[in-house]
Order: C-alpha cells, then structure tokens, then sequence
C-alpha cells in the first residue's frame, strides 16, 4: 500500500505544474538572469587589478626602477608601469590610460593624478610609504653603511605587490548571496507542494481527500507515502537547481560543494514540511490556504532579509530570537556560515535546527490530519 | 430473505443550530438498488458522508455488513465503492493510472488488479482515453472516469452521490445503464439524486428526504399510491364556463379541477374510465378540445403533496 502510494505521489507530483513552474523552471530562469546581471561584476568591481601608472625618472632613481621592476614581475603586481618623459606621461594621464604620473626628483617620489578614488589612493599610499622607506634607509646609511642592503631589501619588499588575506575557505564572491538567497526562496516555495499533502488527503478539503479516506488504506499511511514523495521531489528540485547553478552557470560554491547540497536539500524538506503544517490547520480552501501560505513565506523571506538585505542585521540587534526560530533565516544562515567560517560548528547548529524544525512541523501536519471524522465536508 | 447491507438507526446530525439529519432511519438490503431522493439540501449526502463514517454526527448508528461503521472499518471500506458528487482524480495522472491508483488502494495482487482496471475500463467505455489526461476530458467522460475509480475493486456496496449532474444526456443513460449493470452483476446500490425520473428509472426502493427527514419510503408504485392523485388530466380547451367546472368537478373519482395556461387540469383519485367521463362532459358543451394529456403520478407528485412543495428548483 505504502509504495503503491508513494510511486503514484511522485509521478503526480512531477507532472504537476506548481512543482514545474515554481521549483524547477524559476529557479533555472532567476539564476540565469543573475549570471547574465552580475556573472562579471565581481570580477570587475571586487577583484584587484593593477593600477596604470606613468613614471618619469628624473633622477635616474636605481631604487625606484628596482622596486617597480620587481613588483611587475609578481603574481599580483601593485601597478602597471609605464616609463615616459614628463608630456607623453600628462598625454596619458589626460586620455586616461593611467590614473596617475609618478614624478622621481632627488630620490622622492611627487604624484599627479588626475581624479579621487581607490586606485590613486593606492598611487598615493605607494608614493608615501616609499619616500619614507627611502629616508629610512638613508638613515640607516649614514650611521651604519653595511646595512644598507639587508634593510633596504625588508623594506621595500612590501610595496612589491598585494597578497590576499583569506577569512574563509568559501567563495568571498558578494554576489553569491543572490544564488544563496534564490535556493532559499525555491526551499521555500516547496511548501506548495506540502500544502496539497495536507489538502489533498483531508475529507474536508478536497473530494480527493474524501475519496481517500474511504478507502481501507490508513490514512497515515497515505499521508507518509504522500509527504515522503513531496520530500523526495523537492530534494530533487534542489539538486537540479544547484547543479545547474554549480555546472552549467559555472557559479563558484567554495570547495564545499557536498554541503551546499546538503543545506539544499535539508532546506527544501523544511519548506515541504512548513507547506504541509499550515495546509492542516483550519478548513480554508486550497485557494486560501495558498494566500495564507504564500503570506507566511513572504514574511518569513522578508524578516531573513531575502527582500531588504540590512533587515536581517535589524532584527539580530532589535529581537535576536526571532532570526533564530525564522526557517528562512536558518536556511540562508546556514549557506552564509559555509561562505564565512572555516570550522563546520554553526553550520551544524544550523542543519541541526533545520532538522529540528522539519520533524517539529512534519508532526504538526501529521496531528492536524489525523483526525478520522469531520464536524462538516 | 436477503441479508441487511446497511442500517441506518436514528441518526442525527446539526449543524450549529441546523439540523441536518433528524432521527433518519433506513434498511436496505442486498441486492437493491435504493435511491435517497430529495431537493437540494434534504440531507441526501449528509447521509452518506455519515454511512462512510467521513462526517462525525451526534446521535444513532450506522452499521454496514452487520458491523458498526468507524473509521478504522477498513475490512467494511474493502467493500464498499464511493462515486462523489464531485470529481475526486488526479489531474496529473492518465485515466490508466487514476484507475490504477485507486483501485491499488483496495487490490494489492498486481496481476489481480491489473485485470480489475482493464474490466473498469472497458465498462465505462474508455478504452480510447486511457492515455488521456483528466483535464482533455468532456465533462461525460470524466464522471465516467470517476466511476470507474469508484467501483474498479469490484465492491459488493456501490453509493453514487448525484454522479449525473453536468452530465450530457448521451453520458447520463451511459451511467444509469452502468449502474443496472453493476447491480445485475450483485453490488447493492444507494443511489443519491434531485432528478426523479432517474431515481424512477433505476431504483427498487426508495426513500424521500426533505430537510433531514425521511418523508417516505418504498418502491415506487408504493410511494405513488400513498398520494390521493392517481391520475391528472390536461385537456386543451378554451376556458370553461362556471357551469361545465362544476359539472367535472361532480364527476366520480374528481378531486380538483383548475384552468391555468389554456388547458382545463383535473386530477382524479382512483377509478377507471376518468378522462372519457370529462370529454363526455367537454363534449355535452360542445366545446373544441385540443390535445389532451393523461399523465400518471410521478415522485414529483408525491414530494408535492407530501411536502407541499416542488422536489426540483425551477433551474434545475
């Protein structure tokens, strides 16, 4: 009885069009509308990128020409040399070609930049930190001349290049959150189909429902074998949309593939479980059990912060609790602690939670449905 | 003397502070094909909402194969084949597979029930649709489908809950000469229906109900003679002078007469030979008589005279 059920539940569940539309085609569709919006600004606004500058040596500065040639040739190089006198250096800068002309006149460095941003501010920060270097080590010549060249070598070796400091074995990506976020409102949007779980098999509800509680199936049987397939699906539904997040859009999930599934997955059974909770209280309609629903998912997303991203920080600091018992705000916690901390002791907290919840609302249905005889149909 | 299938002892059912069942009681036996007869509202699938223990109700019992009727009477519900009044399928699965499910609920030999659904299918006649989607039904076809999903096990109680509303003429004798079938084939029938002449047609016993009460019970040419009128003639003629309505009225058997919409009705109670006494009457007046109408009683009748009301609205 029970895998007859469960096989007929799964091949309705997958030809039906809320599962299509909402857990399989909108999620393939939204991940593709953010690859096209944002697949490249990280790369362009986030990521380092060496600062065109032109040089003009008046000096015949040794040391300048020694630290720049030796920062060009690191893997992550400060800036991008270009050597010029002082009119094809200021045609440059006037077309744009670099953000600023560093000037080398009696062993220190002059800049002229041409606007006000990062990347003169790092011009500047260069200029700076080597003209005091240079006085330091002339310093340290005329008191001990033998140490010139032990110090100079420390010091300059800093300004060579930028090296990245990790906070996390994850993807720093930013955009990232947008993906994170778009699996957990599919997570969620799998309480529809937890809500025709609870419709479908209640007398009261659906003439399906009615029809099967004349029959000699028990009814939890019914209800295991329907719930159980829904979770069956949605897990499915999940992996489809991280797989082709993962493999077809080529998002980067950090080295811990494995768990992002397992959030997914744990995430979308939760959403089935919240469906099915709600769909077995009172005796509304489909259509105003879906309302109510979709009402109940939309404040859930909008409390994480799904919809205005500093709400989540709001509700941290003005009703903490409130993050921690929200399932949307436990679904993105647990995406967003993988992309944060190194060690798995919060990502754990957060799976254990989502367990947690899905039995606590699963066994919320299951009371709510169990009821035998109906006070009207 | 054949054996009791259901018995339903002074049940009652509120709502609020309506009452849907007051003290209804009812036997039927095997073998029958019973019709619960009744407007709109009457309690027809209260009842039977109770009969499958669905609906909670506040005083009686009902017993079914000689056992109390719960919830948990799976070995009753084996038997028993529900036909609602609305369509209970998936939308998602073909008619094969509707039908499969269903009857899996009640049949767990594969092979066994393989052949039950092929026998439904060829019964409702949709051995061409059983690739079809629900959804690419006609409204026919799918009350078919929903029969089939109702008696596929083969059950030994069949109840159908109005299962011919919306339903195309050609579609509806399909139905009623299915149900005969299935009733010919040893499946007790409870039959639930507004529309009287399909009760007429296929039920052996039947039972009245308006506003949760049973007002009548037996078959009907029992129910026809717990009425005065036996007999109602509609003659098409001008309007009749004072004189020629009291001659009618005085005739034998005459109960009532009355003109309304150019035709003289008169409604007799018993006799023979009534409809030629008032031509002879007509024609003594030499009056032109147009068509004319001798019509038995029908339920409608008895539910009128019984209740004092209509059994069917008018947009029925």
């Amino acid at each position: 009885m029970f895998l007859h059920d469960l096989k007929y539940s799964l091949r309705s569940g997958l030809r039906a069009r809320v599962m299509l539309i909402w857990l399989l085609i909108f999620p393939i569709a939204l991940s593709t509308l953010f690859k096209i919006a944002f697949g490249n600004v990280y790369e362009s606004v986030e990521l380092f990128k060496s600062v065109p500058a032109a040089v003009v040596t008046n000096d015949g500065s040794t040391e300048l020409r020694g630290v720049l040639d030796s920062m060009e040739s690191s893997e992550n190089p400060l800036m991008k040399v270009t050597y010029a006198d002082k009119e094809e250096a200021e045609k440059l800068l006037s077309d744009g070609d670099v953000q600023g002309i560093i000037y080398s006149e009696d062993r220190k460095l002059s800049l002229t930049v041409a606007g006000i941003g990062m990347e003169e501010t790092l011009l500047k920060t260069f200029c700076d930190q080597f003209n005091s270097r240079v006085s330091v080590i002339t310093e340290a010549a005329s008191k001990d001349p033998a140490s010139i060249p032990a110090v100079s070598a420390e010091l300059m070796k800093e300004l060579n290049s930028v090296s990245e400091e990790k906070l996390t074995e994850g993807n720093m990506d930013y955009f990232n959150e947008y993906f994170y976020n778009l699996i957990a409102m599919v997570a969620l949007f799998g309480a529809l189909i937890g809500l025709s779980t609870a419709v479908d098999n209640q007398a009261n509800l659906s003439a399906l429902g009615a029809r099967k509680n004349c029959s000699p199936t028990p009814k939890s049987i019914s209800l295991a074998a329907c719930l159980i397939s829904r979770f069956i699906l949605q897990s499915f539904c999940m992996v489809v949309g991280v797989s082709y997040m993962r493999f077809i859009l080529k998002i980067d999930f950090g080295d811990r593939l494995g768990l992002v599934y397992l959030s997914a997955i744990l995430s979308g059974i939760l959403g089935v479980s919240i469906g099915f909770a709600v769909g077995s209280i009172g005796a509304g309609s489909y259509d105003t059990k879906q309302g109510v629903l979709t009402g109940v998912i939309m404040s859930l997303c909008f409390l994480s912060g799904l919809m205005v991203a500093d709400m989540k920080a709001i509700i941290a600091e003005k009703l903490p609790i409130v993050n921690d018992i929200n399932p949307a705000a436990v679904i993105t916690d647990s995406f967003h602690c993988l992309n944060v901390f190194t060690d798995t002791k919060i990502y754990t907290v957060k799976i254990v939670t989502m367990l947690g919840m899905t039995l606590l609302f699963s066994v919320i249905g299951f009371i709510l449905t169990r009821r035998r005889k109906y006070a009207s149909l | 003397m054949a054996n009791t299938v259901v018995k339903i002892d002074n049940l009652v059912k509120r709502y609020k502070e309506l009452i849907a069942l007051d003290h209804l009681s009812l036997e039927i036996k095997e073998g029958e094909v019973f019709g619960l007869l009744g407007p709109n509202g009457s309690g027809k699938t209260t009842t039977i909402n109770c009969l499958l223990s669905l609906l909670a109700y506040d005083k009686g019992t009902i017993e079914i194969f000689g056992k109390p009727m719960t919830p948990t009477s799976y070995d009753i519900k084996r038997e028993i084949g529900i036909i609602m009044q609305n369509v209970a399928v998936f939308n998602e699965l073909t008619v094969m597979d509707n039908i499969d499910y269903f009857c899996g609920l009640y049949i767990t030999d594969k092979a066994k029930r393989k052949q039950y659904v092929e026998e439904a299918i060829r019964f409702v006649g949709l051995e061409d649709f059983t690739k079809f989607y629900p959804r690419k039904l006609s409204g026919g076809l799918l009350r078919r489908l929903n029969i089939a999903c109702g008696i596929a096990h083969k059950p030994k109680l069949i109840i159908l809950d109005e299962p011919t509303v919306a339903v195309d003429p050609q579609s509806r004798n399909k139905i009623l000469e299915g149900i005969e079938q299935l009733n010919r084939d040893g499946a007790t029938i409870i039959y639930t229906s507004h529309y009287m002449e399909e009760v007429e047609q296929i039920c052996t016993r039947i039972a009245i109900m308006d506003k949760g009460h049973k007002v009548a019970e037996g078959s009907k040419e029992e129910l026809k003679k717990m009425i005065k009128n036996t007999e109602t003639i509609s003659i098409e003629v001008a309007e009749p002078s004072a004189e020629v309505n009291a001659e009618v009225a005085a005739l034998p058997h005459v109960y009532k007469n009355e003109y309304t919409d150019g035709k003289l009705h008169v409604y007799c109670s018993g006799g023979k030979h009534n409809l030629i006494r008032v031509l002879d009457v007509l024609q003594k007046h030499d009056m032109h008589i147009g068509r004319v109408y001798s019509e038995l009683p029908t339920l409608n009748d008895v539910f009128l005279e019984i209740t004092g009301k209509a059994l069917r609205d008018k947009e029925d």
